[in-house]
């Protein structure tokens, strides 16, 4: 099928209107806010961050009949390991991300938005900024949009350097100019969320989905897909495969079909050891879950792990998972705020225990202290970054154990040996 | 050491406040702007942004603190940030890394002697499916391997990339 | 008001009620050590995780609030599981110090430590973060970073109650600390308040530490005379010496205690401390020091003076107008008139004295002249001699100076004694002896004896009665209360 979102040659607003740009957001003007809302509910669009939180569902708990301003908040804050297809989509199609937040800002009567984008995005940046000046000079956002008297201001806001961004009321207090410390919910966004506000936050592969889902109708959209898993999803491949990189397929595409039809299979010499399917924080599954598992919310629930970001990290044989998990615990205890004491604590006590079995000084009660530390920080956290370090361990440890107790019992792997390519 | 915002820097302030409700949330995208004039972000320069906003001087150092974008002293003129997660990792990010320590002689947080190379190992910079990785200042370099790494520090050294202010 | 059920037992609470407050009500304790009642909700120690029905995870009893039939446990194996992960993710990077630690003995985590753990340590010590240990910031306060849970009372502190904002976390993760400018000193006046706050040792009292193990420590109520608000407060002392003094939190005045007011201790143990009487620079016994007094006072017959005193209990206030009376002058004065109301929109009363409302109900009772009379007859020459207590004289000070006129005054401290006093008669301090006082909302207010007066220091209504006696007149008090009685028959 024809990519919804990855499309060649629509970067720059002349081509994108060329291509039937725009139009979704004429025809969404001409509608009521709830009927625009409606259309994105029977879509069945989730959300693309990681969540997975019905799309349209989270527009409508805006309350109705709140006084003061609401806004409308894009996490462009990509940051989850082995997630790149933001980045990718702002550059190819920057306009289905701005067309879709006026969509969504008209739906939920915010006449400002926020691009809350990763510091680091320094081109993207540059992009975006030149794009959002051409939709405004061409009336598409601005004041009195298309003549509707409809208003809706889009600005952009670099992140700078910190994953935890990324979880939605973090974005917040660092859009307000605070450190990113997830809040305390409730109350949620919807209610009190940017300067107080109601707010709606959503990822920029859900919103850019917005313009096709309003052009072409919420059932054409749900009928790709699984039927709960509905739509187009942009899968990030990374790892030795022959083509890593972004791409667009319907949700319930098998891991399979992905990694032989898309990324042209293994490198020459790998073989498939593991997969982690959606962003470095979900569970890791084997190559024999992989081979059999379809990419959508549910299938990979089922098999034990999550959709997340659709950040897929391929890992071959050879491979040392106690070295991977180290990585990741280094990782993650370099991005937890520092707010709730499991996070806090519990993040570095798993690096350290990593650090120990992985030069082979650990024991075997290591192993088990590990499981058991991750343990005691899944969801006891404000936010979700204390399970994104857990779920990872308990899964590495369950599904390699033998890698750990070789460790443990000195056979341990020589240091980063190097890649074969 | 005095230190002074420039009358040009609080006009463009004022034009950063004016996106948001709250003059505060600025604070950010104002640190960026000191970053890019002055290379890193100074005591001073928290100073007047607090002074400037209207702000507590520990909610500044907080700000600047918590995210790592924010130099808090001089880096060199070449700002070298491997990634080292789990992509980058797999693709070979410890080998660039040793080289680069090699090389240079330095170890991550340290600045070469002649300040044209600070070294930093960085978490994912969200472009794993070109790994491994290298930001040097703002840009990216992507699909590195010993070869192309040994190109680009020579032409870092010799100028023939546009190098930070410092 | 909604109806919710914790450990299997049903309260009504109002509507906004946290879970961890109608717990409080229904008597149960819920462990926490970054929830305050007086501070904003933050969340982060995770150690009031408690079983909610219908949840899929454990709540955190402070941030949520009691909603119609909830039903909550806080005894189940999930919730003590959990108690027992937070707590030893606290305790991984926590120093071993408690047997140097000041805390020890109040600290939260040795407490809970007992209650909900007594696990073996499963950390090895050398992988402990290590952080900046001691280090003075401010005139009273010591901060170990290395102590610290990161609880943030001290950072809410400093931003909702004094709003001076001084303090934040820095850094993140496991390597965040408390901290301030660097060089500045952490002086807005209720710092202490931050040392009571810490549930840890990480902010300790420059002047409390290593003075006392805690558990030595007895306690008594007082109240703050630094000024009208009087505050309520506790004096922590052992073998007749006070130690510390803080709040006793109540709702009709102070949740906290100003720096200021803390020290108010000091002078009853300062090596000023009068225990003897002085005249001119002379120190002199009391009963020599008396009679000469006694003598003065006859000399000056009705040109002589009574000022009373709004540092004085309405007991010694009501026994310097019997004294007036007995000296049959008219130039006695109980009027103090100062404005009053919190200053800093905290504690600090623009009235700096604690009884101005006590004193006038002593001139309710026995009458006297304006202090602006008072004043002018001061300085018309129509007085020669006035009585008074030492700040009450520095109400007095120019026009002393202008008429002359001669002063004996009483005081606790040489310190207080005015310039150019004539005699100065001890009394023993309120920490030393009972005395009712009236604050600035009229609330009526005892302080209790906490500690024994030096030896030889009697309370001012027995110095007036002696004073009495030797100037003829006799008062015949047998206790405070019977200055009180005196007055009322008047």
């Amino acid at each position: 099928m024809e990519n919804i979102l990855l499309r060649e040659k629509v970067a720059d607003l002349q081509s994108y209107f060329a291509c039937g740009g725009y139009r979704a957001l004429k025809k969404a003007l001409a509608l009521k806010p709830a009927e625009v809302i409606e259309e994105v509910k029977k879509s069945g669009l989730r959300g693309r961050g990681g969540a997975g939180f019905p799309a349209g569902l989270k527009w409508s708990f805006i309350p109705k009949d709140a006084p003061g301003p609401r806004y409308l908040v894009c996490n462009a804050d990509e940051g989850e390991p082995g997630t790149f297809k933001d980045r990718e989509l702002m550059l190819k199609n920057p306009h289905a991300l701005i067309e879709g937040m006026a969509i969504a800002a008209y739906a939920i009567g915010a006449e400002t938005g926020y691009i809350y984008i990763r510091g680091e995005f320094t081109a993207e940046c540059a992009l975006l900024e030149r794009e959002i000046a051409s939709a405004r000079a061409k009336g598409f956002i601005g004041r009195n949009i298309l003549g509707s008297g409809i208003n809706f201001e889009l600005h952009l806001h670099r992140g700078a350097g910190a994953y935890i961004c990324g979880e939605e009321t973090a974005l917040l207090e660092s859009l307000e100019g605070f450190k990113g410390q997830p809040r305390l919910k409730p109350p949620f966004p919807a209610v009190k969320g940017l300067f107080a506000s109601p707010t709606v936050i959503n990822n920029v592969e859900t919103l850019a989905a917005v313009p096709a889902i309003l052009e072409k109708g919420g059932e054409w959209y749900a009928a790709i897909g699984t039927g709960k898993s509905t739509g187009t999803k942009l899968f990030s491949v990374s790892g030795p495969v022959n083509k890593p990189g972004v791409y667009e397929l319907p949700l319930g595409v098998t891991f399979r079909d992905l990694l032989e039809k898309n990324c042209g299979g293994m490198r020459e010499g790998t073989r498939l050891k593991a997969v982690i399917p959606g962003g470095s924080s979900t569970p890791v599954l084997t190559a024999e879950e992989a081979w059999a598992v379809k990419l959508d919310y549910e299938s990979l629930a089922t098999a034990g792990s999550m959709l997340g970001s659709g950040g897929v990290i391929v890992i071959e044989e050879g491979r040392c998972m106690v070295k991977l998990l180290q990585v990741l615990a280094r990782f993650y205890h370099h991005e937890s705020c520092g707010q709730c004491t499991p996070c806090r604590e519990g993040c570095g006590w798993i690096e350290k225990l990593l650090n120990r079995l992985e030069a082979g000084r650990g024991t075997k009660k290591d192993i088990d202290t590990l499981v058991s530390v991750a343990e005691g920080m899944l969801g006891r956290t404000i936010c979700p970054l204390a399970d994104a370090m857990a779920m990872p361990v308990i899964s590495f440890v369950k599904k390699f154990r033998s890698e750990f107790e070789a460790h443990a019992a000195g056979n341990y792997c020589p240091p980063d040996a190097p890649v074969k390519r | 050491m005095a230190f002074k915002l420039s009358a040009e820097f609080k006009a463009k302030a004022d034009k950063l406040c004016a996106k948001y409700p709250r003059r505060d949330a600025a604070l950010i995208p104002l640190l960026h702007e000191v970053q890019k004039e002055q290379g890193f972000v100074a005591e001073e320069a928290m100073d007047e942004l607090a002074a400037l906003l209207g702000l507590p001087y520990a909610r500044v150092k907080a700000v600047v603190t918590f995210y790592t974008m924010f130099n808090r002293a001089p880096v060199g003129k070449y700002h070298l940030q491997v990634c080292r997660n789990i992509s980058c990792h797999m693709a070979g990010a410890p080998g660039l890394l040793n080289r680069l320590r090699d090389k240079l002689g330095i170890a991550e947080g340290e600045t070469t002697k002649d300040g044209l190379f600070t070294l930093s190992a960085v978490e994912c910079l969200g472009a794993c499916g070109a790994a491994p990785v290298m930001q040097v200042n703002e840009e990216y370099f992507e699909k590195l391997d010993e070869a192309k790494l040994d190109a680009l520090l020579e032409d870092l050294k010799h100028g023939r990339l546009p190098g930070r202010a410092r | 008001m909604p109806k919710i059920t914790i450990d299997a037992r049903t309260i009504d609470v109002p509507k906004g009620t946290s879970v961890l407050e109608a717990a409080q009500l229904l008597g149960v304790y819920i462990p926490r050590y970054c929830y305050h009642p007086r501070l904003s909700v933050s969340g982060n120690c995770r150690m009031c995780l408690v079983e909610v029905e219908k949840a899929p995870k454990l709540l955190t009893a402070c941030s949520t609030e009691a909603a119609e039939g909830m039903v909550v446990r806080t005894d189940s194996e999930k919730v003590k599981a959990a108690r027992r992960d937070v707590l030893e993710f606290l305790l991984i990077n926590h120093p071993l110090d408690c047997p140097i630690c000041d805390q020890a003995g109040e600290c939260g985590l040795q407490d809970y430590y007992m209650d909900y753990s007594r696990a073996k340590s499963r950390f090895p010590a050398e992988d402990k973060v290590l952080r900046q240990k001691r280090r003075a910031l401010g005139p009273h306060l010591v901060l170990d970073n290395e102590r610290c849970i990161l609880c943030t009372r001290c950072v809410r502190f400093c931003s909702e109650v004094t709003k001076t904002s001084e303090l934040e976390v820095m850094e993140r993760g496991d390597h965040s600390f408390i901290d301030l400018k660097e060089g500045k000193a952490l002086d807005n006046g209720y710092t202490l308040n931050i040392a009571d706050l810490c549930p840890v040792g990480a902010w300790t009292s420059r002047d409390f530490r290593f003075k006392q193990r805690v558990w030595f420590l007895k306690k008594a109520p007082a109240v703050c005379l630094g000024c009208a608000t009087g505050c309520l407060m506790e004096a922590h002392y052992n073998d007749n010496t006070i130690y510390r003094l803080v709040p006793r939190p109540n709702a009709e005045t102070n949740t906290w205690l100003c720096d200021r007011g803390r020290m108010t201790y000091k002078a009853a143990a300062a090596g000023d401390r009068l225990s003897k009487g002085v005249i001119k620079n002379g120190l002199i016994d009391l009963e020599p020091a008396l009679r000469e007094a006694a003598t003065r006072i006859d000399e000056a017959k009705d040109a002589a003076a009574v000022l009373g005193s709004p540092w004085l209990s309405v007991e010694d206030n009501a026994a310097l107008a019997l004294l007036a009376g007995g000296m049959k002058t008219e130039n006695y004065c109980f009027d103090f008139k100062f404005e009053t109301g919190i200053a800093d929109g905290i504690l600090v009363n623009k009235d700096p004295s604690p009884n101005a409302a006590g004193a006038a109900r002593v001139k309710a009772a026995s009458g006297g002249l304006n202090f602006e009379e008072f004043l002018a007859r001061l300085s018309g020459g129509k007085i020669k001699l006035v009585l008074t207590e030492a700040r009450a004289a520095g109400l007095l000070k120019d026009a002393l100076k202008a008429s002359g006129a001669r002063l004996i005054v009483f005081a606790n401290n040489r310190g207080e004694i005015p310039a150019g006093a004539y005699a100065t008669l001890p009394y023993a301090s309120y920490f030393e002896t009972p005395g009712t006082f009236i604050n600035y909302q009229g609330l009526e207010r005892r302080t209790e004896p906490v500690v024994q007066a030096p030896e030889g220091v009697k309370p001012l209504w027995q110095v007036v009665n002696k004073l009495s006696a030797y100037s003829g007149a006799s008062l015949r008090l047998d206790s405070a209360e019977d200055a009180l009685k005196g007055l009322d028959k008047k």
